[in-house]
């Protein structure tokens, strides 16, 4: 929660400037651009885009959003969960993982609702919440 | 490949089928299925249908229920009605917003070589079959007629 603080403090996401879509819902939001690295645990009340490399823990409210040339190695926990990059781990998108037709992930996941484009590529588990397993 | 002829199956809203089919062709399923199916054509699983099954075809449209494991040789597409409770081997998925899939899916470059080394194995297995059918009969003059098909599993 400490963190959570303090990025909050630091991020003027109202700067639409340089691609990054304005949110006028309020919502904070971090950026990783292409050669930027996060290395850890992030608990955050916002959305994380990573455009770069990530690895770790991260847990937050908001969405995430892992572009096409990203690499993330993590425990992923958030509402909607955007992957066009290269990504492995374990994941929990409480509300819907959309896999992009460059998106390549590996592990488990827990999703409520799941898309898969054309092209991904996707190896691992996957368990849907309010889809019941009915026999076996 | 080998044939030019193809078959399509279809099972209606109301039909039922509970064993094992293998079909050379497309398979289109609206009823009731269990057991175990095959095609080397596409298959197409409508919204009405039930299946109860392990699948394997070319091209699998799922818009209904299958509860059993899925594998394609060329892609799999689980449509916004579709639902799959097993196991998925495909080289490509495509899985629309509101499908449902629960299971281990496997996918990429090394299913998708997998399965043509598997077919490759198929295809030159066949023509030595045949080969040796043709000689046999040569040899026998008449009474070799069965078709000695290549048995896959």
């Amino acid at each position: 929660m400490d963190t959570q603080h303090a990025v909050a403090d630091t991020a003027p996401i109202e700067a639409s400037g340089d691609g990054v879509e304005s949110r006028r819902d309020g919502a904070n939001k971090i950026t990783l651009a292409p050669g930027d690295s996060l290395e850890g645990k992030l608990t955050y009340n916002g959305h994380l885009n990573v455009q770069g490399r990530a690895e770790g823990e991260f847990r937050i409210t908001g969405n995430f959003d892992v572009a096409n040339g990203a690499t993330v190695k993590a425990l992923i926990e958030g509402a909607n969960v955007t992957i066009k990059g290269d990504v492995e781990g374990v994941l929990t998108a409480r509300e819907k993982l959309t896999l992009g037709k460059s998106g390549k992930w590996s592990g488990d996941v827990t999703v409520k609702r799941l898309q898969i484009d054309d092209g991904a590529s996707f190896n691992g588990h996957v368990r849907m919440e309010g889809f019941e397993q009915s026999g076996g | 490949m080998t044939e030019n002829e193809t078959s399509v199956v279809m099972l209606g809203p109301r039909d039922r089928l509970i064993g094992e089919l293998y079909i050379e062709g497309n398979l289109r399923v609206s009823g009731t299925l269990e057991g175990q199916i095959e095609a080397t054509g596409d298959v197409d699983v409508t919204e009405a249908a039930t299946v109860k099954a392990t699948v394997a075809g070319r091209e699998v449209n799922v818009s209904g229920q299958v509860n059993g494991a899925v594998t394609a040789s060329k892609k799999l597409v689980i449509g916004r009605s579709g639902s799959i409770v097993g196991d998925v081997r495909v080289p490509r998925l495509i899985m629309q917003d509101g499908a449902s899939l629960s299971g281990n899916v496997s996918m990429g470059p090394k299913v998708a070589a997998e399965m043509a080394q598997a077919a490759a194995t198929a295809e030159t297995a066949a023509p030595v079959e045949v080969a040796a059918v043709v000689v046999q009969s040569a040899a026998d003059g008449e009474t070799a007629q069965e078709k000695s098909k290549p048995k896959k599993r």
